[in-house]
């Protein structure tokens, strides 16, 4: 087995990478055992490098006949306690999505990146566009909360892979990686931290000592607050003897309709309570900034050029970065717009979902301003161009 | 043999009652299922060759489906560690329980809608794989739990709330499918041949590859209030089949064991149920031991 571990992790070191490869490698150090994916552009790198590599640590990388059987694949491989993960586009995500709700009700952990590519129906396969922000929000039939990332570097790709891997284990949600065209095809420098690092990040699958009595509780017995078990394991004592996507008690035992809310609010709050310690954000040039950027993913890149120019020039502006897209971090957001004379929202989509959830949460009289861009990169120059606008 | 015989006044213990999962869980035998109805023989069963064979929990997980059987799970043994999937999706889930851990064996439930219908490609793949599992498919030749619709399964002639006139299409055959997609245990049986359904489920569970029983069962309240048993088909007289004794007599007559069926023509087995074995090919290569192979190869190079 030492031969196993060993190929586990890279070596230590700066290695050019491509984004896809990066968040391949970021979920092989956090311990991926099942990959089930179907080829879709722009996102065959993960599945052809998985291929290669999974097989090397003692783990499965399956293609299977289409998307839906390769997320129910990752979801059966990790009932039985495998860390698993697929790999897709917009196309692929949407037939995903019967499963997706499914997993949430039954709380199975795994992680699913979203390298999205243009337009609806088949689209442009491979122009980048941030169309699925919305779609991953609502995944589903039913309701639940989802947590979703959007990186923006092939280092942040490795990094959010591994943080990724252990929300998923603590919160028994379907983590979104939303990627894009153009950032799973980039090739960037990715700096590969020592094993002892990355292990002493990775939360791992474990049974609790104790497997008897109340063992799915979701009540602490001391403070009587929600409390998330741990991922119970088909094929170990800890596993229900019914694992059943109704509402349902800890035991797998169908819910009457009258505790259904119940729940749900399991369901919900187990997200929601938690969004302090989920949610996380990055700020830059804030303090004083009477113009804020909101943005996520590739766009902040631009962003940042342009926050740059513009305070050469003596224009007060800030950017505030959403590292996890959902949960929305409404309360964050409200502190930071209160009292801002603008608000930017450079978006690779047309709706801009983002631009909602922030007008949602912001004074009528802030005008909140989309920089819509579509299949292709923002110019630092467009977002400039509207600060400039604003601050006249 | 006089009627006290055959029906004693005192109702003898249920054997396999502290198996089942209803019989732990409230104390009672439960079954959701409808009166005639087969699926609650085929829990029994499988309780039985779990309890007789002393299956480990741990590594024969049941994979249900979604269909009029899926509330099977009141019915199964108590130990087996059973969940509930999606429609048509049980194959897929399996493929990725054996793959994660190929220890287990996964069992999956499904019925002619799952595995003929709605999760046709998971079916064929699974197959193809020859991954070791057993795959139940039962087939009432009816969408039972929605209402009655036609199945892709129906037979020609028969009257459901979709096909009110008649059912036109040709139907599918789960066998057939199975045998063109490569698995490498094929049988099929009925309801009315419990014996012989065990005798499959024991040979299945000693098989390394994928074994596909397609069983047989009668659904009353959908198929058989609403069907003659001769399926309309003109110059015979045809009688309603009600109850579930008309239904089993029905699947018997409408059953012909393989060996006879090489006999006959092919107009004399239209709307028939061949029985028996197809196929049992020990020898195919099982898809998570050649994986394994590959796993080998992977590790050794540098």
């Amino acid at each position: 087995m030492s031969n196993v571990n060993g190929k586990r992790f890279l070596k230590p070191g700066k290695y050019l990478m491509m984004g896809n490869v990066a968040m391949a490698e970021g979920a092989l150090s956090s311990g991926l055992k099942f990959f089930g994916g179907y080829p879709i552009t722009p996102s065959t790198e993960v599945i052809e490098h998985l291929a290669k590599r999974l097989p090397e640590v003692g783990g499965c990388c399956m293609q299977m006949e289409d998307e839906l059987a390769s997320i129910n694949a990752v979801m059966g491989a990790s009932l039985v306690g495998a860390k698993a993960m697929t790999a897709t586009s917009g196309p692929g995500l949407s037939l995903m999505t019967e499963t997706i709700s499914m997993a949430a009700n039954i709380e199975i952990p795994f992680v699913f990146c979203d390298v999205q590519r243009c337009g609806p129906g088949t689209g442009f396969v491979t122009v980048p566009h941030h169309n699925d922000v919305g779609l991953t929000r609502f995944a589903g039939n039913g309701e639940f909360e989802v947590i979703a990332f959007a990186p923006m570097s092939c280092q942040e790709l490795f990094d959010l892979t591994i943080t990724a891997f252990n929300y998923a284990e603590t919160y028994r949600s379907p983590i979104f990686i939303l990627s894009d065209a153009y950032l799973g095809h980039i090739h960037e420098v990715v700096n590969i931290p020592p094993k002892e690092e990355i292990l002493k990040r990775v939360i791992d699958r474990t049974i609790p000592e104790d497997t008897t009595g109340a063992k799915f509780t979701y009540e602490d017995i001391n403070t009587h607050k929600l409390m998330i078990p741990k991922p119970y394991i088909v094929g170990t004592e800890f596993c229900p003897p019914l694992i059943i996507h109704l509402p349902h008690n800890q035991d797998g035992i169908l819910m009457p309709e009258e505790n259904s809310l119940r729940f749900m609010k399991i369901m919900i709050d187990k997200i929601r309570d938690n969004i302090d310690k989920i949610s996380l954000t990055e700020e830059y040039k804030l303090d004083d900034a009477e113009i804020i950027i909101i943005s996520y993913g590739l766009p902040v890149r631009a962003s940042y050029r342009a926050v740059d120019i513009a305070r050469k020039k003596g224009i007060k502006v800030g950017i505030f970065r959403l590292i996890t897209v959902w949960p929305f971090p409404k309360e964050k957001v409200k502190k930071v717009v209160a009292g801002a004379k603008a608000i930017i929202v450079p978006e690779m989509n047309y709706t801009g979902v983002i631009a909602e959830q922030v007008e949602r949460v912001t004074d009528l009289n802030i005008p909140v301003i989309k920089v819509p861009k579509v299949a292709t990169l923002h110019h630092p120059d467009d977002i400039l161009r509207v600060i400039e606008e604003v601050a006249k | 043999m006089s009627d006290d015989v055959r029906y004693p006044s005192e109702k003898p213990e249920h054997p396999y009652f502290d198996s089942s999962f209803s019989g732990m869980l409230l104390g009672t035998l439960v079954s959701r299922f409808c009166g005639g109805c087969g699926y609650g023989s085929i829990g029994q069963l499988y309780t039985r060759v779990f309890e007789d064979e002393k299956l480990d929990p741990k590594l024969y997980p049941l994979v249900i489906g979604i269909g009029c059987y899926s509330q099977i799970f009141f019915l199964v043994h108590k130990n087996a560690q059973k969940m509930l999937t999606l429609h048509g999706r049980a194959p897929a889930i399996a493929t990725g329980m054996k793959m994660a851990n190929p220890k287990m064996k996964p069992i999956i439930f499904s019925g002619d809608g799952d595995c003929l219908g709605i999760g046709g490609n998971h079916f064929i793949h699974l197959c193809r794989r020859n991954l070791d599992c057993i795959l139940f498919i039962f087939n009432n030749s009816i969408y039972g739990m929605t209402g009655g619709q036609a199945a892709p399964t129906t037979l020609y002639g028969a009257m459901s709330t979709t096909t009110p006139y008649k059912m036109f299409e040709p139907r599918s055959d789960g066998v057939e499918l199975a045998l063109a997609a490569g698995a490498s245990y094929v049988a099929r049986t009925t309801v009315a041949h419990p014996r012989t359904l065990m005798k499959y489920f024991k040979k299945a569970l000693k098989h390394k590859g994928t074994s596909v029983i397609e069983v047989i069962t009668p659904c009353v309240t959908y198929f058989g209030r609403k069907n003659l048993d001769n399926l309309g088909s003109k110059g015979e007289k045809g009688e309603i089949m009600d109850t579930g004794g008309k239904m089993f007599e029905w699947i018997k007559k409408n059953s012909i064991h393989i060996n006879q069926a090489k006999f006959m023509s092919k107009e004399e087995l239209f709307n028939k149920y061949i029985i028996g074995e197809f196929r049992y090919n020990p020898s195919k290569s099982e898809y998570s031991e050649e994986y394994k192979k590959i796993q080998n190869i992977a590790m050794k190079g540098d």
